[in-house]
């Protein structure tokens, strides 16, 4: 387990340092010129000059990456160039939220979607299996800005059960807990449809196995062997499932965000682009990459743990 | 006026008090209390929408409207804009101010405006050094060019001081007293920061200070107990940035704004069934658009295929499909209620088609031809480069529509990012402008090529009344000046002038807004009904 667990994190030590030097080679190419841009139309061409010099843009791109990355192991990830803050306290300022944000909708998808995938495979061909299945495929096509809009205009504008935009005041648990009902739920439900699915037909598959017929054989009870034997198995391909999950959900948070005008690491990465505000662009796609690795490996590593034969596979 | 119920906060919350706050919470719900009430946890809270976020509290490196709002809150500046219909000003910390000649301009503070944080009383010394740091080039402050000729400012006496300007300067009134590098900071306070500040202030003198800044959510400001002008109306103000004008509808008709500014879309349907308790008022806005034409590029080199293109364009069609009726054809760059707006324009709005089938002929083009037109990627510009398309190819201009998103397009005519800005034909453009007339004129002269002149138009005699406009003192004068500047700028075929928009803003008649005639709101005077 030490040596894999070894081998993984490095494997996402180079995922990350070639996803963000493609990042970087990638912004670098858009066209338009980010101190002008920054700057407004009054600036003049020496001030132009000068942000340029400070945004490290006046060097060739192979010495701005090695010189990207050398802060990086320092620790320093630059400036922001717009309120001159450290980008560092940007992009962790705004990260909480996002994290918030999808650790919910995820937890709201596994609290519904799971229970619904395993009631379907043990009530299997029955209408309310049916019926489940037609519910979860639907859950699954509604985009989720479609669904972030709806909720808006029905329990936002209409009912006025949730409030409609922001995070909520800072030390208000219970107002925070309110603000992030709406957006979770937006980009949650597709996922309670995945997870239904994907459960249903795990659980199919678990329960024809042998060592299912042997414990029923054994005598023991309905709900012991779904339980405490044929789940664990099923939610197997959910684990990593939602680890490449949190991708999708960082891009759906992106719209989200901005429906609901939320911040977020999303909403500041959209904001950084268009403004070409190239550090904080940088500094939040480095730990969304880091985030996106890191999920995707501990669900590997969980993978492992409860599963000897991956172990062994890389 | 009901009070808003609230949660308790912290985690530790009782079960019964969450009962009885959500219990609260379904009554407002089904009493429709949300819309009626600018109460919140037990304080008197205005809630507003700016387009963007916060990105300064330092007039000198204040990126345009969205920093002012706030700016103009928490600082005081010799006079303010007037709210209402028309342009003008109100004293806020002159007593007197008054032009003496066309290079001096006169000032007497008020006594007794104080700087919070201990940092003593406003004094004609900090008005110098608030206007002198700005064009101070080691600051390099971007808003430098808002003060134009401004050499210095003499301090008379403790509350007396002379701006003094190099040339005559009319737009001090409009674009720099009133507005951005208007605002007055303490010397004291900026020179213990080191002589710059970012996102936060050691010292501000207006009816509101600056309680927090939550980046991406929102600013909150809180009543300046000390403010001379007595006590602010609300004790806190919240701004959200909010840069979806849908989702601040959305956010108004749920309460959790009370004013913002709508689209031009939803201005029928909000007049048709508006909100309950609210008011809907529309503004002219400052903003221009235009479809611009490269005078330099090999097609558009030629006057008569310009003025084809003129006459293609339908501008009425533009204003009922893009702006749902709620805007109207512009006559020019500088929109009404300012010096210098045109009566009409030389070509009418209507579309002409025998007209620019004959200046198609006389390029030597009646089989046809083919042009771009580069735009920006928003639903308006999108659909209005559509109608154009549709109106020019009856005249057998068939146009390519380019859509770029907003950091390229900002970059197309920039002549040190590339050779792109050759390739341009035609370019649907829209800039926004302050309440005086230079500000609009400023981007057309030949200096401008290639920076934010990307017709590349250039005339030497508008060049020099441009110059000469910005220090003429006579407002007459003034006023034909930029009215001929415009038509110069028609008759090179360079452009067609489409509108100026409008803003439409929504309120809750629980509050008594302030708004510039531009529909800019002027946060500090809103106060409750």
């Amino acid at each position: 387990m030490g040596l894999y667990f070894l081998k993984r994190v490095a494997l996402s030590i180079l995922i990350v340092m070639l996803a963000v030097t493609l990042l970087f080679c990638m912004i670098h190419m858009v066209p338009g010129d980010p101190a002008r841009i920054l700057l407004g139309p009054r600036a003049t061409p020496e001030l132009i000059a000068s942000l340029s010099a400070q945004m490290g843009l006046d060097q060739s791109l192979p010495i701005q990456i090695v010189k990207f990355f050398g802060n990086i192991l320092r620790g320093d990830l630059g400036m922001d160039v717009i309120t001159n803050r450290p980008v560092a306290a940007t992009v962790f300022g705004q990260l909480p939220y996002t994290l918030w944000l999808i650790f919910t909708a995820i937890i709201f998808a596994m609290l519904i979607g799971i229970p619904l995938g395993c009631y379907s495979a043990l009530h299997r061909n029955t209408l309310i299996d049916r019926i489940t299945g037609v519910i979860s495929v639907a859950c699954i096509t509604a985009p989720s800005f479609v669904v972030a809009l709806y909720s808006l205009l029905i329990f936002a504008v209409t009912l006025h059960w949730f409030p409609a935009v922001g995070a909520g005041d800072k030390g208000d648990f219970w107002d925070q807990v309110s603000h992030l009902v709406l957006p979770a739920f937006a980009i949650g439900l597709s996922w309670v449809g995945y997870l239904s699915r994907l459960v249903r037909a795990s659980m199919l598959e678990v329960m024809s196995e042998n060592h299912i017929r042997t414990a029923r054989a054994y005598g023991l009870s309905e709900n012991t062997v779904v339980y405490r034997y044929a789940l664990k198995l099923a939610v197997l391909p959910t684990v990593t499932v939602i680890g490449v999950g949190m991708g999708f959900l960082l891009s759906a948070a992106l719209f989200t965000e901005i429906v609901f005008a939320r911040p977020g690491i999303g909403k500041l990465i959209f904001d950084s682009i268009t403004t070409r505000n190239y550090p904080v662009v940088m500094g939040s796609v480095l730990v969304s990459t880091i985030l996106f690795v890191v999920s995707t490996t501990l669900s590997d590593l969980i993978n492992a743990w409860l599963d000897p034969r991956i172990r062994a596979s890389l | 006026m009901k009070v808003r119920p609230t949660v308790q906060t912290g985690v530790n919350q009782k079960r019964r008090q969450i009962l009885k706050a959500t219990g609260a919470i379904g009554v407002a719900a089904t009493t429709g209390a949300f819309s009626e009430v600018i109460y919140a946890q037990g304080k008197k809270i205005l809630k507003i929408r700016a387009y963007g976020d916060l990105r300064s509290l330092d007039p000198a490196f204040s990126q345009g409207v969205i920093d002012e709002e706030i700016q103009s809150c928490i600082y005081s500046k010799l006079i303010q804009y007037k709210p209402g219909r028309e342009w003008g000003y109100d004293l806020d910390a002159a007593e007197s101010i008054e032009q003496v000649d066309a290079t001096h301009i006169k000032f007497k503070l008020k006594a007794g405006i104080m700087f919070t944080g201990g940092h003593g009383e406003m004094t004609a010394e900090d008005v110098k050094y608030s206007f002198e740091r700005i064009i101070n080039k080691d600051l390099e402050s971007t808003n430098a060019p808002d003060w134009g000729t401004l050499r210095e400012v003499i301090v008379d006496s403790k509350y007396e001081g002379t701006i003094v300007f190099d040339d005559a300067y009319p737009p001090a009134w409009n674009i720099a007293m009133p507005y951005i590098v208007g605002n007055i900071i303490s010397k004291n306070a900026w020179q213990a920061a080191g002589g710059k500040v970012d996102t936060t202030t050691p010292s501000v003198s207006g009816p509101y200070t600056h309680k927090e800044w939550q980046p991406k959510q929102k600013t909150i400001l809180a009543r300046n107990p000390d403010w001379h002008g007595g006590d602010a109306p609300f004790d806190e103000i919240h701004i959200f940035p909010i840069d979806d004008e849908n989702t601040a509808q959305i956010a108004f008709e749920s309460g959790d704004i009370d004013c913002t500014r709508v689209s031009l879309g939803s201005v029928g349907n909000l007049k048709a069934s508006p909100p309950e308790n609210s008011t809907l008022e529309e503004y002219p806005s400052l903003f221009y658009v235009w479809v611009g034409m490269n005078v330099e590029n090999e097609k558009m080199a030629d006057i008569n295929l310009r003025k084809a293109v003129q006459h293609c364009i339908d501008v009425p069609s533009i204003m009922q499909a893009s702006y749902f009726g709620a805007a109207s054809p512009s006559t020019g760059i500088i929109a009404p209620g300012l010096i210098g707006n045109r009566a009409k324009s030389n070509v009418p709005p209507e579309m002409n088609i025998a007209k620019a089938k004959e200046y198609l002929a006389a390029a030597g083009m009646s089989d046809g031809v083919s042009l771009t037109l580069d735009v920006l990627n928003k639903a308006a510009n999108v659909t209005t480069a559509q109608v154009i398309q549709a109106t020019c190819a009856e005249a057998g201009i068939t146009l390519e529509v380019n859509l770029h998103e907003s950091g390229a397009f900002w970059s197309l005519g920039d002549s040190s990012a590339g050779e792109r800005y050759k390739d341009i034909q035609l370019i649907l453009n829209r800039y926004s402008m302050a309440p005086d007339p230079s500000y609009a004129t400023a981007w057309f002269v030949t200096s401008q090529k290639g920076i934010w002149n990307w017709e590349r138009y250039s005339d030497p005699e508008f060049d020099r009344l441009e110059a000469a406009a910005k220090a003429e003192t006579d407002n007459s004068k003034r006023d034909e000046m930029y009215q001929t500047m415009q038509s110069m700028m028609e008759d090179s075929g360079a452009y067609r002038f489409l509108t100026h928009e409008a803003t439409p803003v929504i309120f809750r008649n629980t509050i008594k807004p302030a708004f510039r005639p531009d529909g800019l709101p002027l946060i500090r005077g809103f106060t409750s009904a």
